[in-house]
């Protein structure tokens, strides 16, 4: 008579999704709003590409070429760019600092003092230091706080709903 | 046919062979011994419904085993299937009366044979991504099984078969992750498991992975056309699976701390929860691991 042993059963586990860097997911549609919500009011910046640099982060780069380079800003084509971990910072609009090179940040600050950038970035207390728009974590989620001062400082124009939807403003 | 079966049943045929009734049963013992099953099965068939037969062991033996070599021979089509439920039908009714334990060796192992074809072909099915048909399949198995007395094995088959009919469900619906039906019945096999066992690491696991995964890919869904409102419901949305696939993953742990999936698992868990500093322990933990740690 055939006998039957043992398990026969064999089902490999589930795989973990964890490639997928759900931060930086959360960080480039945030910017890609911003960007929607913000007026640049120096001339200079309302032709060409709309260039959102990125220093650090490569995840946030990946993620915005993936999903956002073929959009535009009005009529301005996005453009993201991988920066070099340099504090001199060529034509951006938007130009995000990961946590990996927040030593750059002084350097930063001053390099692009009267510049129209807008400097995103996630270290605690980094609208005191200059930057426009930070990261921060609240309630296990990842919301903005914004300086509506460090923004005219930069010619720019924050929409009210921008502010609104913010999790802290510096007016 | 085992040699024991052979003898007993060439014993049948000898005293009696007068009577109508056991001319039926001999007749359809030759048939069966030349190989014309289905001669043999319609003798056998008649003869059960004869009162002398309907209480006799050794006839319903002789039909199990005639339905069971026709089920051998048709494998895998309806006609077949019937064959087997008969077979062990007619195998049950054999043990049942057979006082005196003259078949009963032959007739368990005729019956446990076709009752653990059911649990292979069960998992032929999940192997297969037919979980109806597997669910199906395994309901007969303990069916038949518990007819003759649940088994010693029985919570533990149980859990290898859901922890099994998990992971095709959630198979499933990584296929199409629209498709919720599959997550739900992903979610509530595992957690059947987890109330037979609550110390299962598989099913611990493959709980929290389900709700991590579920978390990760509504926020990977956001695109341009997501504007901040969406995007903070959405994170709300998937810190409560974050927050779902915590407990799971955090037992996963403590049961196997050197498992690297679970590691691994809470890095991506404490992160996707904005939690860096219990993400970055997790990390460091999994880096320490030796080469050939991973038990």
């Amino acid at each position: 008579m055939l006998l039957l042993v043992g398990p026969v059963i064999a089902a490999a586990p589930p795989q973990l999704d964890v490639e997928k860097d759900t931060t930086a997911i959360v960080q480039a549609s945030y910017i890609y709003n911003i960007a929607k919500l913000v007026e640049w009011k120096d001339p200079g910046m309302s032709s060409g590409t709309f260039v959102i640099g990125v220093i650090g982060g490569a995840n946030l780069y990946q993620e915005l070429i993936k999903k956002y380079s073929t959009k535009a800003i009005g009529k301005q084509p996005i453009e993201v760019r991988k920066l070099p971990r340099s504090p001199n910072i060529d034509r951006c609009h938007i130009l995000f600092v990961g946590q990996s090179d927040l030593a750059l940040m002084p350097e930063i600050y001053r390099n692009l003092a009267n510049k129209p950038t807008l400097i995103v970035t996630e270290y605690a207390d980094a609208l005191e230091d200059g930057a426009v728009a930070n990261f921060v974590k609240v309630a296990s989620t990842l919301k903005y706080e914004l300086s509506v001062t460090n923004a005219r400082k930069h010619k720019l124009e924050v929409a009210l709903t921008l502010k609104q939807l913010a999790h802290r403003v510096v007016e | 046919m085992s040699g024991r079966l052979h003898i007993a049943l060439l014993l049948l045929a000898l005293p009696v062979l007068g009577a109508a009734q056991t001319d039926l049963l001999a007749e359809a013992l030759r048939k069966y011994q030349a190989g014309a099953l289905n001669e043999a099965r319609a003798l056998v068939d008649e003869a059960v419904q004869e009162p002398a037969h309907q209480r006799d062991p050794e006839a319903w033996l002789l039909r199990g085993f005639i339905l069971k070599d026709l089920y051998k021979a048709r494998t895998g089509t309806p006609e077949g299937e019937a064959d087997r439920d008969s077979a062990l039908a007619s195998l049950d009714r054999c043990l049942t009366h057979d006082q005196g334990g003259t078949y009963t060796e032959n007739a368990a192992q005729a019956y446990d044979f076709l009752s653990k074809t059911y649990f292979n072909d069960a998992a032929r099915a999940l192997n297969e991504l037919r979980p109806d048909d597997a669910l199906a399949l395994y309901g007969k198995y303990t069916a038949a099984t518990d007819r003759r007395g649940a088994p010693p094995d029985r919570a533990a088959k149980d859990v290898e078969f859901h922890n099994a009919l998990g992971t095709v469900y959630t198979k499933l619906y990584n296929q199409d992750r629209e498709q919720l039906s599959w997550y739900d019945k992903a979610v509530a096999t595992y957690e059947q498991v987890l109330r037979i066992d609550t110390g299962n690491y598989g099913a611990n696991y493959n709980l929290a992975t389900l709700y991590y995964n579920r978390g990760v890919y509504n926020i990977q869904r956001v695109g341009a056309e997501y504007d901040i409102p969406s995007l903070q419901r959405i994170q709300e949305v998937s810190r409560e699976f974050f927050l779902q696939a915590l407990p799971y993953m955090l037992k996963a742990f403590r049961m196997n701390p050197k498992r690297r999936e679970t590691l691994l698992g809470l890095e991506g868990i404490y992160y996707s929860l904005q939690d860096a500093e219990r993400s970055e322990h997790y990390r460091k933990l999994f880096e320490e691991l030796g080469p050939e740690e991973d038990r």
